[in-house]
């Protein structure tokens, strides 16, 4: 439809600044400033990066919260700042004729295409849990990713497994990570991530050719470096240890923390309380409910989302920090009690071993 | 082979034709399609290609987390499994909600309903009548005029179409077709003029850019969306419009927030998509194919309680009743906790039932996954050529009613409220009807599909406007009560309960079922609008509403499966919510 | 050997003697540890399960805060208070190192720490005679208090570099506990256990000190006030 440049241009932004941020682009890919009319030329002529967007186990929310981009639309990202030319949520062709495009892809732009996925596949079954083609997913994604350029890891399922992935995981869903071990990998998480920050990283990736920051487990650190508790706007009542005891009580009512009802948002790495959902216009905590921690790994398997303290499965019955520690306490406890009184029935007074010399020295002693 | 079936004439002699995968739809599935000399249809598989085990995983769970892993059964029906998971939780327990969190649930329902239908009519199913290529030869002017002869819809100057199609040649010329490319542009099944074509294109962009707005009333409510937050016992935002601290709660901004979005979808759908569908529709209302089971067997619960708490038919503002046999001055009671009414069947699902279990009521439902296909398979497990629809070919279960296979969505609740003489679901039709100068018979079939689903669409924006003035009388009478907490503790449940949710979701009846033991989860069903559809046969061979849609369908050319993809898309297929 | 009883009045008339154990150092960190790590108990429990909310305005109050700033201060303390202590290994007495060196690789070690659980099991007659820790005593402060508080101040580093920030001292050395153990929710939840294990030492130790100083023939609470062990027989 039309370059870079043009869409730029239809948003407003003049020539000047265009060459502006070309020439920011520069500096920061640590070009230099004779690089700034390259850029542009580039953005200017260049064709439209092919992205392949796979869809393995998953609920195509990811898609569905990507077309909810508001800055830039999803209308421009996909006609016209890249080119989509694989997804099966959207594509006109099928069967035969759509598979034709994964291949010709692939060949005609080897090493020079985006895979994005959604979804992971599963392993069990020979991978016949998802099967696209007749043949399992996992071969499929295996095959496209091989000449991939970098590869884009959508929501919690891409990058983590998901619900699917949650406990006892009856298909063995797996995140991409482990199916795709020689590509650049950028995670994406949340269940689903944000539409913006979908598409600011889509936008990123195309702008300076390269995959963001990571953190340490892949995320983008310029929307998962910090907490949602962090930058909640509920956090002054935290700190003043004012909460929500109950769901519609008179703290709930004031916009009070969540914690006690079990917000997630002091352990979650996402953006939702500085970008927002949906243009802006709320996010989970904003709307009265607790952050259940949707983009951050495993989160299914924690307990119940209404529980401050975590679920422990490692001891036989669910039970939490406190139960397991407290009982371990009250153990140790109640022997103290018992050996106590057992020592004040046998004797009044303790002699030592009088044959025994005291050991002195600390530690040089043994081995003497 | 060639047997019949409800009607259908099945034969598998002629040439198999495999679509696979079926894109333009939520998840994974396959059709294969047998085609006689005439390239007709006489025979249809359809084959759920994924399953993920949401069942299995809700085992041992907390009943009041379960909404949020059943919300995640489908990002596209975003919200519809909670709803459902949280009433069946509530129907278990005996818990009953506020007024406020009836009313807003039914908004965010009905948000869903129209978001989805208008979604899937613009982004999955336009491109099944709308040729985008011949769009490029319209004539700006003309489509100024067309346009402008349907609807007041403000976007309709010839400068924007010119605009329009100049971006689009440009798009054409660059080479790089991005989705549109191998599409199958030219094929003689499309009917439509080049100036219907691009002003169909226009608002296929005008509505990807409008949804995002329709569903900002779940993230006022819900948090975000896709998969807005939900409670058991009511809605988890609290309201506060006069107090310190509303601006923590929903408050008179969020209210009218809420308030214009209803607005704006209203017009949205009233001005460009119900114009859109009778104009496309008037080109293609000779081509009846499609209507499957629609004529026989349909199958509503009934959504949208009017009152908190009472989801008895009489209280419900979507229908609730079945029909079979086509006999439609009969609607029979639905009754989902009638072990004779509802039952699964996996005879040729990838499931095992313990030994000589035939059908279970899904209170006794089990799901236990089991892949093998049958011996007339052509090709190997994992490199699957042509299907044996002889043994297990599908990840979805065959649910039936009183024995017999349903179909269920937007045309089954309006064929319902239509038999029922309901004036609000009758009178729409009648009018389409006339607009089209088509019988009421043309309501069997793909076109009257989709739209049952347009008027839905509008209907249900509406009632969202209907709730919304509820809910600011509700609290303008002082009741800002928005959660029950009473049996939030699961220490003041029974030791063993049992329950069942329903809704009606956007593409059709949605039943959850669920039994608690200890305050856990024992067993969790679901029984998907597209599991309804998708249905793979029975022991008696009885095909599914997907399978019956494509029986008799002439394919214009025999390897562009245009028409199947119509006519499935039609249903507006969900496989992840099928399979779950 | 005599039974039990028998000799006493003879043990009454024994010498006293005593030896110099803990030097100062030891004595004033011990108190100050014990001091911070109840504070860190404590206010970690009402991190996890914080007290019933106060009314008024969030300005009004900063209970949470509070309590988080205790916990962190008390952290800081344990954890510079460990450094030093670690410091003192070095250069202090010989009972200085026997905190962190248990002899694991000794026989005779291994022995008579049978001895020592057979005499608290009421098996043994008399326990034996050590100027330091004997070694069940050892072996406790080992398990559960040197690598219990290692663990507890590398996990709540962690999780207090998440509140400083990427790139932080205590992200840049502790962040990759995160990940190791899952995600922060994860942390979190060993980090309270630990502080389960903590109480369950603390309340163990505590026991074996008063009842051997109330009980036996030689001091050990005034031990750790004075540094003197005082043996009776
Ligand atoms: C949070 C509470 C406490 C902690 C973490 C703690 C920890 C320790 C540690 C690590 C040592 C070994 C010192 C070394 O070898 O350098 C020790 C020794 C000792 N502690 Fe504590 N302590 C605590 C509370 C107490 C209390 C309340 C008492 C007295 C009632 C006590 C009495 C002693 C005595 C008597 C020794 C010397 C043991 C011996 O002579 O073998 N401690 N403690
Ligand atoms: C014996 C030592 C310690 C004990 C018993 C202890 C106990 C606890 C407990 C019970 C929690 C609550 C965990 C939860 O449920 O989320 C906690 C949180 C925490 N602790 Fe500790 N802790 C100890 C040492 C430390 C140290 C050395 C640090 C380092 C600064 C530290 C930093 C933290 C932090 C940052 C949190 C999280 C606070 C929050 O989420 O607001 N802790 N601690
Ligand atoms: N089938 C289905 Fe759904 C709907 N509508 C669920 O209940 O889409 Ni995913
Ligand atoms: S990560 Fe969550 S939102 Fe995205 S597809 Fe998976 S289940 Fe859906
Ligand atoms: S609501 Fe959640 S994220 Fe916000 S301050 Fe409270 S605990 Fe933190
Ligand atoms: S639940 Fe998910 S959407 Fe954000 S606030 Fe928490 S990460
Ligand atoms: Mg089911």
């Amino acid at each position: 439809m039309e370059t870079f440049y043009e869409v730029l241009r239809r948003q407003g932004i003049t020539r000047r600044s265009f060459m502006k941020f070309c020439s920011l682009t520069a500096t920061s890919l640590g070009l230099g400033s004779a690089f700034t009319g390259k850029i542009a030329h580039a953005l200017e002529t260049k064709p439209r990066t092919p992205v392949l967007w796979m869809h393995g186990l998953e609920c195509t929310c990811c898609s569905e919260s990507f077309i909810r981009s508001a800055h830039p639309l999803a209308q421009d990202v996909v006609l016209s700042m890249l080119s989509l030319d694989y997804d099966d949520t959207l594509m006109a062709s099928a069967g035969a004729d759509a598979q034709a495009i994964l291949e010709e892809i692939q060949q005609k732009y080897k090493g020079n295409y985006i895979l994005a996925v959604e979804g992971n596949p599963p392993l069990n079954e020979d991978g016949m849990f998802c099967i696209t083609a007749g043949k399992p997913f996992v071969e499929e994604l295996k095959r496209v990713a091989s000449d991939a350029k970098m590869v884009i890891a959508w929501g919690a399922c891409a990058s983590y497994g998901c619900v699917q992935a949650a406990k006892p995981n009856p298909t063995q869903a797996t995140p991409i990570h482990k199916v795709i071990t020689d590509k650049p990998i950028v995670r994406v998480p949340g269940c689903p991530p944000i539409a913006e920050v979908m598409t600011a990283v889509v936008t990123y990736m195309l702008t300076f050719d390269r995959l963001p920051e990571l953190d340490r487990t892949g995320r983008p650190k310029m929307f998962y470096g910090q907490r949602i508790h962090d930058k909640c706007y509920r956090r002054p009542h935290f700190d003043a240890g004012q909460f929500v005891e109950q769901w519609d009580d008179e703290g709930a009512r004031k916009g009070y923390c969540l914690y006690k009802v079990g917000c997630k948002g002091p352990t979650t790495y996402n953006a939702c309380s500085t970008v927002r959902w949906n243009e802006g216009v709320s996010f989970p905590i904003g709307s009265g409910h607790g952050c259940i921690g949707c983009s951050e790994d495993g989160f299914w398997d924690k307990g119940s989302f209404y529980d401050r303290l975590t679920s422990i499965h490692q001891f036989g019955i669910e039970s939490n920090a406190d139960q397991v520690g407290g009982t371990v306490a009250a153990v140790a406890g109640t022997a103290v009690a018992v050996h106590a009184g057992l020592t004040a029935l046998k004797r009044s007074r303790v002699d030592h071993d009088k044959e025994f010399p005291v050991r002195e020295g600390g530690n040089g002693q043994w081995g003497k | 082979m060639s047997y019949e079936t409800q009607g259908f004439k099945l034969d598998d002699s002629g040439k198999r034709v495999v679509v696979d995968p079926v894109t333009r739809i939520e998840g994974h599935m396959r059709v294969e399609v047998n085609l006689d000399s005439q390239n007709v249809i006489r025979n249809a598989v359809s084959t759920g290609t994924m399953w993920r085990g949401l069942e299995v995983i809700l085992k041992g769970r907390d009943p009041r987390d379960a909404w949020a892993f059943t919300e995640r059964i489908c990002g596209v029906c975003t919200g519809t499994h909670a709803l459902t998971s949280v009433r069946a939780v509530e129907n278990a327990l005996g818990i009953q909600i506020p007024e406020n969190a009836n009313t807003i649930r039914n908004i965010m329902q009905l948000t869903l309903q129209a978001h989805d239908h208008l979604v899937h009519f613009y982004h999955l199913h336009a491109l099944d009548w709308v040729d985008v290529v011949s769009a490029l030869k319209a004539d700006p002017k003309a489509t100024a005029e067309l346009a402008q002869g349907i609807s007041s819809w403000g976007m309709s100057s010839t400068g924007y179409f010119r605009d329009l199609q100049n971006r689009l040649q440009k798009f054409v010329e660059s080479g790089q077709l991005g989705p549109f490319m191998n599409g199958y542009w030219g094929n003689p099944a499309y009917k439509l003029p080049a100036e219907a074509n691009l002003m169909a294109v226009a608002h296929y962009l005008q509505a990807l850019d409008f949804q995002k707005e329709i569903v900002k009333i779940h993230t006022i409510f819900g948090g975000k969306n896709p998969h807005p937050n939900w409670l058991v016992g009511g809605v988890p935002c609290p309201i506060n419009v006069h107090d310190t601290g509303a601006v923590g709660a929903i408050n008179m901004e969020r209210l009218n927030l809420v308030s214009s979005i209803i607005d704006q979808t209203i017009e949205f759908i009233d001005k460009v998509y119900i114009p859109d569908l009778l104009a496309i529709a008037s080109f293609y209302k000779d081509w009846l194919y499609g209507g499957g089971l629609s004529s026989q067997c349909v199958l509503s619960y009934g959504d949208i309680p009017d009152k908190a708490n009472d989801y008895s038919a009489a209280n419900l503002m979507l229908p609730r009743g079945a029909i079979t046999g086509g006999d439609l001055s009969r609607i029979q009671e639905v009754d989902l906790a009638d072990p004779e009414q509802i039952q699964e069947f996996v005879d040729h699902s990838w499931y095992t039932y313990p030994d000589g279990v035939k059908g279970l009521h899904p209170y006794d439902g089990v799901t236990n996954a089991k892949f093998e296909l049958g011996p007339k398979l052509k090709g190997t497990k994992t490199n699957i050529q042509e299907i044996d629809e002889g043994g297990k070919y599908s990840w979805i279960k065959a649910p039936r009613w009183r024995g017999h296979a349903m179909e269920v969505g937007p045309l089954a609740r309006y064929i319902i409220g239509y038999a029922q003489n309901k004036a609000e679901f009758k009178e729409p039709v009648e009018k389409v009807l006339k607009t089209l100068d088509v019988p009421v018979t043309a309501l069997f079939s793909t076109l009257g599909r989709t739209a049952a689903r347009g008027l839905e669409a509008s209907w249900a924006a509406h009632k969202m406007r209907y709730f919304m003035d509820k809910l600011m009388a509700n609290i303008k009478a002082g009741d800002s009560s928005t959660a029950n907490v009473e049996k939030w503790d699961p220490k003041s449940w029974p030791a063993t309960a049992r329950g069942v949710g329903f809704t009606e979701a956007p593409r059709g009846a949605l039943g959850h079922w669920l039994t608690i033991k200890d305050g856990r989860i024992d067993n969790y069903q679901a029984i998907v609008p597209t599991t309804w559809n998708g249905s793979p046969r029975d022991a008696q061979g009885q095909i599914g509403a997907f399978e019956a849609s494509l029986m008799n369908t002439p394919l214009a050319v025999a390897n562009q499966p245009l028409e199947i993809l119509r006519t499935l898309h039609s249903f507006d297929p969900c496989l992840a919510c099928s399979t779950h | 050997m005599l039974q039990y009883g028998e000799r006493q009045d003879a043990a009454r008339s024994a010498t006293v003697k005593s030896i110099y154990v803990y030097e100062a150092p030891v004595r004033l960190w011990h108190w100050v540890n014990a001091l911070a790590i109840t504070v860190l108990a404590v206010t970690g429990y009402f991190i996890g399960s914080p007290l019933p909310t106060m009314s008024g305005e969030a300005s009004d109050h900063f209970v949470m805060g509070y309590i988080r700033f205790a916990h962190f201060a008390a952290g800081y303390v344990v954890a510079i208070g460990l450094l030093v202590r670690i410091y003192w290994a070095f250069v202090g007495n010989a009972y200085a190192r026997e905190l962190f060196l248990p002899p694991f690789f000794t026989g005779q070690w291994w022995r008579e720490l049978l001895h020592e659980i057979r005499w608290y099991a009421f098996l043994a007659p008399y326990p034996l005679k050590y100027a330091g820790h004997n070694p069940l005593a050892q072996l406790m402060m080992f398990m559960f208090f040197v690598v219990g508080v290692v663990f507890m101040i590398v996990t709540g580093f962690a999780l207090y570099g998440e509140g400083l920030g990427q790139g932080s001292w205590a992200d840049t050395m502790f962040g990759w506990v995160i990940p190791l153990f899952g995600q922060s929710q994860d942390v979190h939840t060993w980090h309270h256990l630990g502080m389960w294990a903590m109480a369950t030492f603390v309340i163990l130790h505590v026991y074996a000190a008063i009842r051997e100083d109330v009980a036996s023939r030689q001091s050990l609470v005034s031990t750790m006030v004075s540094g003197f062990r005082m043996f009776k027989d």
